[in-house]
């Protein structure tokens, strides 16, 4: 279970997160909405540890990870899978090491390390790119090795920041499916961040809005369609008149 | 009257935020010298950077030696003929280079070559989120980034360091030999008759401390780059200037050091 309470993060004067409150059951989907911008991105990364908040609590399984020795917080990273939304592949190793890269670590046979690097690439639709080094693929499939690389431990909990932006219709739609099946065999928890509603309709259990710096909204896909709140509505909607317009 | 205030309270905040500059070297420099002693130990990587700045800084480290130790010979013959003591030409060169030039400016070259490719290298990986996504592999980015270019830096400086040397003396011997017409026997002999190991160490002390300062420094401004190209551009322009300064700075401090504790 992921439970976020009061965090503040704010970058110089810029207020990024503003006293927010999520509750994330285990084994649960959740998508996160907002606009671009209102730090989705930022909160991903607060959740894995990568950033430190201002103040407030991050507590995963019930440990506060805002207040871990390195050395812990290494432990509770092997728990998680992260996809970035800029794939955030390593350009300098070839896309197996990408994929293998916390097997090849831990020093895994070479075999070893192969035969799961290649059922992770099946997963994502990929063949015959193991020894392609980042550089020399698409970026749609650039963001498919690090969905890879991000299931390739078989973590518990895995954050997807924009899992299909960027890969065509049909690759989206098999990246959704994914996401799927993980959470319905492996009952993996996950979070994921997207602009996509459609997806974000198939795949959620939840949805949560990100707006100004907290979450505005918490509920099922059929809760959110059918929501009263006007920000919410119009970002659902993507209509360019509305309270976000307005505000701002 | 107000002018005055102004700079000398600009003045003191370039100071103070000179001090933390340092500072944060220094605890970054902790970290470096923490990690390295904790495994995984990359040696395959150690020797992959290794080779990488020893082969890129090869040519040119050869012909600025050389280039040197000509000049020096040249110039120093220019006064030695007055005082008709040319055969100490030889010896001149060879101290020169060796507890100065030799390390000086092997370690501006690398500085200039590799230090800047390490911080541009680097600092890619900050903005493009690379270094995020080591960590969330649990991999320490200093143990997996910084430390094996630590020791290949190290390696490295020290044996192009003695290349440098002697390609140095070589040139000094052309010049000697085949210009001033010194005797050959004369030349080498002149060459290594004053030169003691403490000549020798020192001049390598200075090269470790230089390889020490373009690591760190090319690696810490990596690790703070700002968001974007322009920012990798800005801390790679950075790293070499500042690696510039400390170790001509360092150098001096040395010099001195040696000068007054270790004759
Ligand atoms: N390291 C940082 N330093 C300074 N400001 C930052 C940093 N990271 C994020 N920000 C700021 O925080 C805000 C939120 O950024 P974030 O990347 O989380 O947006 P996002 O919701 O993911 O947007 P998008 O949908 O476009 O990816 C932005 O205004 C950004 O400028
Ligand atoms: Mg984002």
């Amino acid at each position: 279970m992921i439970e976020i309470i009061n965090l503040c993060k704010s970058f110089g004067k810029h207020r990024v997160l503003d006293n927010l409150n999520l509750m994330i059951e285990r084994g649960e989907t959740t998508v996160i909405i907002g606009r671009s911008g209102c730090g989705k991105s930022v909160l991903l990364k607060h959740i894995i540890g990568l950033l430190k908040p201002d103040s407030g609590q991050i507590f995963i399984d019930g440990k506060d990870i805002t207040r871990l020795s390195t050395k812990e917080l290494n432990d509770i990273r092997l728990k998680f899978g992260m996809l970035f939304q800029g794939a955030a592949l390593f350009d300098s190793l070839s896309v197996w090491e990408n994929v293998g890269f916390n097997l090849l670590e831990r020093g895994a046979k070479r075999k070893d390390i192969m035969t799961r690097v290649s059922e992770c690439l099946d997963l994502v639709g990929l063949k015959g790119v193991e020894e392609a080094k980042p550089a020399e693929l698409s970026g749609g499939m650039r963001k498919r090795v690090g969905l890879a690389r991000a299931v390739c431990m078989r973590p518990e909990i895995i954050l997807y920041d924009e899992p299909t932006t960027g890969v065509d219709p049909v690759m989206g739609d098999a990246v959704n499916k994914l996401i799927e099946s993980l959470h319905d065999k492996l009952r993996v928890t996950s979070i994921t961040v997207t602009h996509d509603m459609k997806s974000a309709y198939r795949i959620a259990d939840k949805i949560a809005m990100l707006y100004d710096g907290k979450i505005i909204a918490v509920g099922t896909p059929d809760e959110i369609k059918n929501t009263n709140n006007p920000i919410v509505k119009q970002f659902i909607n993507g209509d360019s008149e509305g309270p976000i317009t307005k505000g701002g | 009257m107000a002018t005055l205030k102004k700079g000398i309270e600009q003045l003191g905040e370039g100071a103070i935020s000179f001090i933390g500059y340092i500072g944060s070297i220094v605890i970054f420099m902790g970290e470096i010298i923490f990690w390295a002693a904790h495994p995984p130990f990359r040696i395959k990587q150690l020797i992959r950077h290794a080779e990488k700045i020893g082969a890129s800084s090869l040519p040119i480290v050869t012909l600025i030696s050389l280039f040197t130790g000509m000049v020096l010979a040249l110039q120093s013959a220019y006064q030695m003929q007055k005082i008709q003591a040319e055969m100490y030409i030889a010896s001149l060169v060879a101290l020169s280079m060796i507890r100065e030039l030799g390390p000086v400016l092997t370690a501006l070259i690398v500085a200039g070559r590799c230090g800047a490719s390490i911080t541009a290298e680097i600092g890619t990986m900050k903005v493009t989120e690379q270094i995020d996504a080591l960590e969330t592999l649990a991999a320490n980015p200093i143990n997996y980034l910084v430390v094996p270019r630590f020791w290949a830096m190290l390696v490295s400086l020290l044996i192009l360091t003695i290349y440098a040397n002697f390609i140095g003396i070589v040139g000094g011997y052309i010049v000697g030999v085949y210009k001033l017409h010194i005797p050959h026997h004369m030349y080498v002999k002149m060459t290594f008759d004053p030169l003691t190991q403490s000549d020798m160490r020192n001049g390598l002390y200075k090269s470790i401390v230089f390889a020490v300062v373009i690591c760190v420094i090319a690696c810490y401004e990596g690790m703070n780059a700002r968001e974007g190209a322009e920012g990798v551009g800005k801390a790679t322009t950075a790293s070499v200037v500042k690696s510039f300064v400390l170790i001509i700075a360092c150098d001096c401090i040395l010099t001195a050091l040696m000068y007054f504790i270790g004759r």
